[in-house]
C-alpha cells in the first residue's frame, strides 16, 4: 500500500519537476538580459558578438535552445541523458559543480537543523506546557524575534563579537583554514570525508570553523520551530481527547505519550518545509562565511548571466525540495491513521 | 449548546503588542519624514572617512549644541569608508526599504486576492490552470529565483517589486481562495442567491469583504519577509543599485570594514532591519491571535 | 431526595471560577443517590457542563475550582492528590461527553483506547482488557464490535462514537456516570436507541447517573430527579414529574387545521419524479439524495418533510428554488416549469419562493447589520419604494413579533431564536407566495422553537401562507402542518393528512419516529412503553444502499422478501401512500 502511495506520489512530483524545467528555462530567456555582450563586452565588434552567440547556442530559436537543452547536440548528451550542461563561465559540467557543491550546503543546514531541532523542540515544550507563565511569554517572544531576524546581519555580529573582538571563534574564512589540506573528496561534506581519512583533527577543525555559521543559521532556524513547536503542543494540550483523557483517570505517562505523539505529525511537516526552504535559502550564510556551497554558486551563476548553471540550481534545489516533501507525506501516512495511503 | 467557556487566550500580549505598534509607527514615521529629519545628504560623502560615532556619554552636549545651532551637526553613527553619514543613510533606507516591501505586496494583494476569489468562486478549467501556475511558482525556492528575476531583468526598485510581487501573489491566492471555498457553502450565500442577488454582486458584497481577513493578517507578516528580501538582494549585489540607501548593501559596504574593528557602518542598519521587522513580526502574530481563527 | 446512607456522591458549597471573571458556578449543593438518573439542566451559559466535569474534580484550561467539597463515599475528592484522583476518575465516575469523535484520541484504535482504560483501573492483562473491549462494545449494541475495535475514530459516524464512549466510560462499572448533552447531534431515532440503552444498563448495573441535557423530553422520559441551573446557582432540585408539571411550556398535540383538503384547482407546486445525486470525489460512485420524489401542494396549504439526517429533505427544500440542479424529475410552480427558467427569469421566480435556512447565525452575512441584511433585497427586486423600505422593513419585524432595536446590530449580537424570525421576515419581505423552512427549529433552545412554530401558525391564518416546512422531529412540527411527508434516504416512505399520520402511521419507520419523539411527560414514558416500534443499527450509507426495501436492514418487521423486492410508493387510503409491500399485511396483523 505504501509503495503504491509513494510510486504516485513520485509520479506526480516527476510531472511537477518537468513542468518547472519548462518553466525555468523560459522564464529565464523571457527576461530582458543581454548574456552575450555580458561575455565580449558592450564595445565588442558585431562579428565577435555574433561568434559568442552562436557558441553559447543563443542565436538559435528558444524553442530549438530547449531541444538541444533536453536531448543534446554533437558534444553534449542534454537532460534526458542526466546533463544539465556546461557552465558558460567556468566551461566545466554543471552537474561535476553541483555535486561539489551541494554537500557542503546540505552539511551546513544539517547541521544547523541539528541543533535547532535539538534545542527548539524541548524549548517549545516548554513554553507550551504551562500557559500564560514567564517561560510561555519568553519562549514566544523569543520565537518571534528570532523567526523574523535577518541572517546576514547576525552573522555578522557574531562575526565581530566572537572573531574580532573576543578571538575566540575562527574568521570567516570557509571550512577549514586555509593552510591546511582537505581531506580527498568522497562525499563532498568535509566533516564526513574528514571522518572517513581517519582525520579526526580534521573534522574537529571544520567543526570549528563551521561553528558560527552553524550558530548564525540555527539562532534563525532556532525562531520558527520554538514558535510551532510551541503552538502545535499547545493545541494538543487544550484538544478535547487529552481532556477527556485526564477525565477518564489515564496516568500522566500515557496522557503526555498521547500529546507529543499527536503534536509530532504536524511538527514534522512544518520541519520538513522549512528543511527544503534553507536549501535554497543558506545564500547569505554562505556568501557571508566563504563557504562555497550551492548558494554561493547560485550567486556567481546568476550575477555572470551563467544560464546552465542557473537552470541546474533550481533544478537542484527543486528537485530535492520535492524529495524532502514526498518523504514527509510518506512518514506522514505511516504515522497517521488520517491521512488515506 | 456547550457551555464551557470560550477558551480565552491567555497570552496577555498587551506590552508585546504596544512594542509592536510601535515600532511600525515609528518606521513609517520615519520613512514619511526622512527628508526633513536627516541632517546630511545620504548619497553626498562628507570629507571625515570612517569616523566612529561619538560615545554615549557625549551625546546629551552634542544633541544640545546641535538644537542651539552651535557648531556642525555630528555623525551620530558615524561614517563609513566613504565619508557618507551612517545616520542619515539608515533613516532614509527606512523609506527605500518600506516602500519597496509596501508597493510589493500591495501588488501582490490586489493580484492575489482577486484571482483567488475568481478562483475559488467560479471553478472551471481556466481557474484550475490558475491555480497549478500558482502552485508551481510557491514551489520556486524564493531568494534564488527573487536574485534571478532582478538580476536578469535589471537592478531597479520596480523591477524588485516586480518581482516580490511574482513570489508573494500565490500566497495572498491560496489564502483568499480557502476562504471562499468555505464561504461558498454558508447558508448567508445561499440565502443571497434566493433573494435574488447576482452571482458578480454576491462575490463583490459577500465573499470579498469575508474573505479578505487572512489575506490582511498575512500582509503584515508578508511585509517582514519582503525587507528581509530586498536587503538580502543588495547584500549580495542583486538588488537596489548603490549608492541608493538601503539597509542591505550597507550592511555589505560596513562589512568589509569589520575586520578592521568598524562596526558602525553594518551595526546600526542591522539594528535598523532587526527591529522593523520584529515590529512586523509581532503586529502580524497580533493580528492573528485576534482576529485569525 | 437522595437518602443520605445511599447517596453515592454529594457537592457542598462548590464554587468555579475562570480566571479574572465573576463565578461560573456558585455555592452548589447536590446529592445523588445510588441508582438515581439525575437531570441536569439550565439554558446555555448556566454552567451546566462545567458542573458536570466539576464533579470529576476537573475543570477546562483557565477555570478553577475556587470552593467546597465533593464526598465520594468517605473522600472528599477536591482534597485527594491528582494520583488519587486519576484512580478515581475512570474507575468509579465515568463521564461521557457531547462530542465523542474530539473526546476519543485521532491515532488509536477505539478498541485500544477502551482497554487501556480498563488495564489502567482494572489492573488486567492484554488480551483480557481487550476481550473486555469488544464485549463492551457488543453491550452498546455495535455490530461485528471485533472488527469495530480496531477501527480509528475518523471511520465511525457521530452515533457509533457516542456508543464507543459509553463502551469506554462503563467498561469499569463506574459507581457513578456523568453523561454532558451525549445525545446532541444525533438523529431522533438512534437518540432514543441510544438513551434506551444507557437507561437499562444504569438500571441493570445500579449505576447512578448525572444527565446533562436541555431537552425536557428527555428530562421527562429518563430522569428521576431534575436539578436545573440558573446563571451558576442551582434554581430548582425537584423529582421530574414536579419539574415537568412547573416548568414545561406545552406539550404539543397533532392537530390539523383542517383546512386545504382536496382542492379541484391546479396545485401551487407540483413536483414529479425528482431525483438528485451527489458524485462522489475520486470515484465513479455517487451518493443519492433524492430519489423519485413526487408532491404536491396547493395554495393556502402547510406540508411537513420529515426525514433524519441523509433522508434527502433538504436536497428536496433546495431543488425547489433551484439553489441545486435536480438530475430528474419535473418541477411546477404556478403553471411555469422550473426547468428551463434561468437569468433574469429565474430570479423573478425566486422572489415568489423563499428559504429559511437551518442555523440563523450562519444565514446572515456576519459583517452586515440587520438593517443592511433586509434592506440589500428590498432594493434588489424593488418591491416598495426606498423612501418606504424602512417603514416595510420594521413592519415586517413586527409580524414577526421582534422589536425594530435589533435594526442596528450584527447577527452575533442577537440570540438564536430572535435571528432565526428575522430571517423568516426576510424571507416575507419578498412577498413570497410559497415559504421553504428548512429545519428553522432544529438549532434553537426548547423555548424558541415553540415560538417559531407559533409564528408560522399565525403567518398561515393571517396570510394565508404556503410552505414546506422541513424537520426531523415529525411530532413537533405536526401543529404546524396540514400533511406530512415522511422520508428516509431520498425516498418518500408515508404521505398523508397530519391528523391520519399520527392516529394511524402504517409504515414502520413512521412508526418509530412518532415513537422517538420524547414526550414531555413522566407519566408517558418511552421506556414504559411496550407497544412501540424501535429500529436497529444504522442508517444504511447512501452510497450502497440496499437492493430492496431501503429500511429492511433496520426494520423488525421485515421478512426475507423485503430484502430483495424494491418498493413502491402506493395509496393506501385516500390521500394517504406508502411505501411497504406489507403495509396491509401489518395492517390486519394489528386487528387480529
Amino acid at each position: 500500500m505504501i509503495w503504491r502511495f509513494t510510486l504516485r506520489r513520485l509520479a506526480v512530483g516527476l510531472v511537477q519537476l518537468s513542468v518547472l524545467i519548462v518553466a525555468v528555462f523560459f522564464l529565464i530567456r523571457l527576461l530582458p538580459a543581454d548574456p552575450v555582450s555580458r561575455f565580449v563586452g558592450l564595445n565588442a565588434s558585431p562579428e565577435a558578438y555574433a561568434l559568442a552567440e552562436q557558441s553559447l547556442g543563443l542565436d538559435l530559436p528558444a524553442l530549438e535552445q530547449f531541444e538541444v537543452f533536453l536531448f543534446g547536440d554533437d558534444e553534449e548528451v542534454g537532460l534526458v541523458g542526466g546533463e544539465l550542461g556546461t557552465s558558460w563561465v567556468t566551461g566545466s559540467s554543471v552537474n561535476q559543480e553541483i555535486r561539489q557543491y551541494l554537500p557542503v550546503t546540505l552539511e551546513l543546514i544539517t547541521l544547523s537543523f541539528l541543533i535547532a531541532v535539538g534545542l527548539g523542540v524541548p524549548i517549545g515544550v516548554l513554553g507550551a506546557v504551562n500557559p500564560g507563565g514567564a517561560a510561555d511569554k519568553g519562549t514566544l517572544i523569543y520565537g518571534l524575534f528570532a523567526g523574523s531576524q535577518p541572517e546576514f546581519s547576525w552573522g555578522i555580529i557574531f562575526i565581530f563579537v566572537f572573531f574580532v573582538v573576543l578571538g575566540i571563534a575562527p574568521g570567516p574564512l570557509g571550512r577549514l583554514s586555509p593552510l591546511t589540506d582537505p581531506p580527498d573528496f568522497v562525499t563532498g561534506a568535509i566533516t564526513i570525508d574528514a571522518l572517513l581519512a581517519g582525520r579526526v583533527d580534521i573534522f574537529l577543525e571544520a567543526l570549528w570553523y563551521l561553528s558560527l555559521p552553524i550558530l548564525t543559521l540555527s539562532f534563525v532556524l532556532s525562531g520558527p520551530i520554538i514558535k510551532m513547536v510551541r503552538e502545535n503542543v499547545a493545541q494538543t494540550m487544550n484538544a478535547d481527547f487529552m481532556f477527556y483523557g485526564q477525565a477518564a483517570g489515564l496516568p500522566r505517562g500515557i496522557l503526555a505519550r498521547d500529546a507529543l505523539r499527536a503534536a509530532f505529525a504536524p511538527a514534522l511537516t512544518l520541519i520538513g518545509i522549512l528543511f527544503g526552504f534553507m536549501i535554497g535559502g543558506a545564500v547569505l550564510i554562505e556568501s557571508i562565511f566563504s563557504i562555497s556551497g550551492l548558494g554561493q554558486y547560485a550567486i556567481r551563476s546568476i550575477l555572470a548571466f551563467d544560464y546552465p548553471a542557473i537552470q541546474g540550481v533550481v533544478l537542484t534545489i527543486s528537485a530535492l525540495t520535492l524529495l524532502i516533501y514526498l518523504a514527509i507525506d510518506v512518514c506522514q501516512a505511516l504515522l497517521d491513521p488520517r491521512v488515506s495511503v | 449548546m456547550t457551555d464551557v467557556a470560550v477558551e480565552k487566550d491567555q497570552d496577555s500580549l498587551g506590552v508585546l503588542a504596544w512594542i509592536g505598534i510601535g515600532i511600525v509607527s515609528v518606521a513609517i514615521f520615519l520613512a514619511v519624514f526622512s527628508p526633513w529629519l536627516i541632517p546630511y545628504d545620504p548619497t553626498q560623502a562628507t570629507e571625515n572617512v570612517s569616523t566612529p560615532p561619538p560615545p554615549l556619554s557625549a551625546w546629551p552636549s552634542l544633541f544640545w549644541q546641535t538644537i542651539v545651532g552651535d557648531g556642525p551637526t555630528p555623525h551620530w553613527f558615524g561614517t563609513d569608508a566613504s565619508g557618507l553619514d551612517v545616520f542619515s543613510r539608515t533613516i532614509e533606507a527606512t523609506r527605500t526599504d518600506l516602500i519597496i516591501a509596501l508597493s510589493a505586496n500591495i501588488v501582490s494583494v490586489i493580484i492575489g486576492v482577486s484571482l483567488g476569489v475568481i478562483s475559488g468562486y467560479f471553478r472551471n478549467i481556466w481557474t484550475e490552470t490558475l491555480l497549478r501556475t500558482s502552485d508551481l511558482l510557491q514551489s520556486f525556492p524564493v531568494f534564488i529565483t527573487a536574485m534571478i528575476l532582478v538580476a536578469l531583468a535589471g537592478r531597479s526598485w520596480v523591477n524588485i517589486v516586480l518581482a516580490m510581487s511574482f513570489l508573494y501573489a500565490p500566497i495572498y491566492l491560496r489564502l483568499t481562495r480557502t476562504e471562499v471555498l468555505a464561504l461558498r457553502d454558508r447558508s448567508f450565500i445561499e440565502a443571497a442567491r434566493a433573494l435574488g442577488k447576482t452571482e458578480f454582486g454576491i462575490a463583490r458584497q459577500h465573499i470579498l469583504p469575508n474573505a479578505i481577513g487572512p489575506s490582511l493578517i498575512q500582509f503584515s507578516v508578508t511585509i517582514g519577509f519582503a525587507i528581509l528580501l530586498t536587503a538580502g538582494l543588495s547584500f549580495v549585489g542583486a538588488g537596489v543599485r548603490p549608492p541608493t540607501p538601503e539597509w542591505g548593501s550597507m550592511i555589505a559596504t560596513g562589512a568589509t570594514q569589520l575586520v578592521l574593528g568598524d562596526w558602525w557602518p553594518s551595526l546600526f542598519p542591522g539594528i535598523a532591519i532587526s527591529v522593523t521587522v520584529f515590529g512586523f513580526a509581532v503586529c502580524g502574530h497580533i493580528l492573528e491571535k485576534r482576529y485569525g481563527r | 431526595m437522595a437518602d443520605s446512607t445511599n447517596t453515592v456522591l454529594s457537592a457542598r458549597g462548590l464554587s468555579v471560577q475562570y480566571a479574572n471573571e465573576s463565578p461560573t458556578l456558585s455555592d452548589i449543593n447536590m446529592d445523588i443517590a445510588a441508582g438515581e438518573i439525575v437531570g441536569l439542566t439550565g439554558s446555555s451559559g448556566s454552567g451546566k457542563s462545567t458542573l458536570a466535569y466539576a464533579l470529576l474534580g476537573l475543570t477546562r484550561r483557565g477555570a478553577q475550582i475556587t470552593n467546597g467539597e465533593i464526598y465520594f463515599g468517605r473522600n472528599d475528592l477536591l482534597a485527594l492528590s491528582d494520583v488519587e484522583l486519576e484512580d478515581i476518575r475512570g474507575r468509579d465516575i465515568a463521564l461521557i461527553v457531547q462530542n465523542p469523535r474530539s473526546a476519543l484520541h485521532p491515532m488509536y484504535q477505539v478498541g485500544r483506547q477502551i482497554s487501556r482504560v480498563y488495564q489502567t483501573h482494572r489492573g488486567s492483562g492484554g488480551a483480557e482488557a481487550h476481550q473486555r473491549a469488544i464485549e463492551m462494545l457488543r453491550l452498546v449494541g455495535i455490530n461485528d464490535p471485533e472488527r469495530r475495535a480496531d477501527a480509528f475514530v475518523h471511520e465511525l459516524s457521530g452515533g457509533m462514537a457516542q456508543r464507543v464512549l459509553i463502551a469506554l466510560a462503563l467498561s469499569t462499572s463506574p459507581k457513578l456516570l456523568i453523561a454532558d448533552e451525549p445525545t446532541s447531534g444525533l438523529d431522533v431515532t438512534v437518540q432514543a436507541q441510544f438513551l434506551d440503552t444507557m437507561w437499562e444498563t444504569s438500571r441493570k448495573t445500579g449505576t447512578a447517573m448525572v444527565l446533562v441535557t436541555q431537552e425536557p423530553g428527555i428530562l421527562a422520559n429518563y430522569c428521576d430527579r431534575v436539578i436545573e441551573l440558573d446563571a451558576g446557582r442551582v434554581s430548582k432540585d425537584v423529582s421530574a414529574s414536579e419539574f415537568v408539571s412547573t416548568s414545561m411550556l406545552h406539550t404539543t398535540q397533532a392537530t390539523s387545521s383542517g383546512q386545504g383538503e382536496g382542492q379541484n384547482r391546479a396545485p401551487l407546486l407540483k413536483v414529479e419524479g425528482l431525483r438528485k445525486t451527489f458524485p462522489l470525489r475520486g470515484t465513479k460512485k455517487v451518493v443519492q439524495a433524492v430519489d423519485d420524489m413526487s408532491l404536491s401542494l396547493f395554495a393556502g396549504e402547510s406540508v411537513g418533510l420529515v426525514g433524519e439526517s441523509g433522508s434527502g429533505k433538504s436536497t428536496v427544500g433546495r431543488c425547489l428554488l433551484k439553489l441545486l440542479d435536480s438530475d430528474a424529475g419535473k418541477i411546477t410552480f404556478d403553471g411555469q416549469d422550473l426547468g428551463v427558467v434561468s437569468g433574469e427569469a429565474l430570479r423573478r421566480v425566486r422572489q415568489r419562493i423563499q428559504i429559511v435556512q437551518q442555523d440563523p447565525y450562519d444565514s446572515f452575512d456576519p459583517r452586515w447589520t440587520i438593517e443592511k441584511s433586509l434592506l440589500d433585497p428590498l432594493e434588489i427586486h424593488q418591491i416598495v419604494p426606498p423612501t418606504e423600505a424602512r417603514a416595510a422593513i420594521e413592519e415586517g419585524l413586527k409580524r414577526v413579533s421582534v422589536d425594530a432595536s435589533v435594526l442596528g446590530r450584527r447577527p452575533k449580537d442577537l440570540s438564536a431564536g430572535i435571528l432565526q424570525r428575522v430571517a423568516i421576515a426576510r424571507a416575507l419581505l419578498m412577498k413570497p407566495d410559497f415559504l421553504v423552512l428548512d429545519e428553522p427549529t432544529s438549532m434553537l433552545a426548547p423555548q424558541d422553537r415553540h415560538i417559531i412554530l407559533d409564528v408560522l401558525k399565525r403567518l398561515r391564518t393571517e396570510l394565508g401562507l404556503s410552505y414546506l416546512l422541513i424537520s426531523h422531529d415529525l411530532t413537533s412540527v405536526a401543529s404546524a402542518c396540514d400533511r406530512v411527508v415522511v422520508m428516509y434516504l431520498g425516498q418518500v416512505v408515508e404521505q398523508g393528512p397530519t391528523t391520519e399520520i399520527f392516529e394511524k402511521p402504517v409504515h414502520p419507520y413512521t412508526k418509530a419516529l412518532i415513537g422517538a419523539h420524547l414526550e414531555e411527560n413522566p407519566k408517558t414514558r418511552r421506556v414504559d412503553r411496550t407497544d412501540r416500534v424501535d429500529l436497529e443499527g444504522e442508517i444504511p450509507s447512501p452510497i450502497d444502499l440496499p437492493v430492496g426495501c431501503y429500511l429492511a436492514t433496520r426494520c423488525p418487521q421485515a421478512t426475507e422478501a423485503c430484502d430483495k423486492e424494491r418498493q413502491v410508493l402506493s395509496s393506501f387510503s385516500s390521500h394517504h401512500d406508502v411505501r411497504c409491500m406489507r403495509a396491509g399485511q401489518l395492517e390486519l396483523d394489528k386487528a387480529s
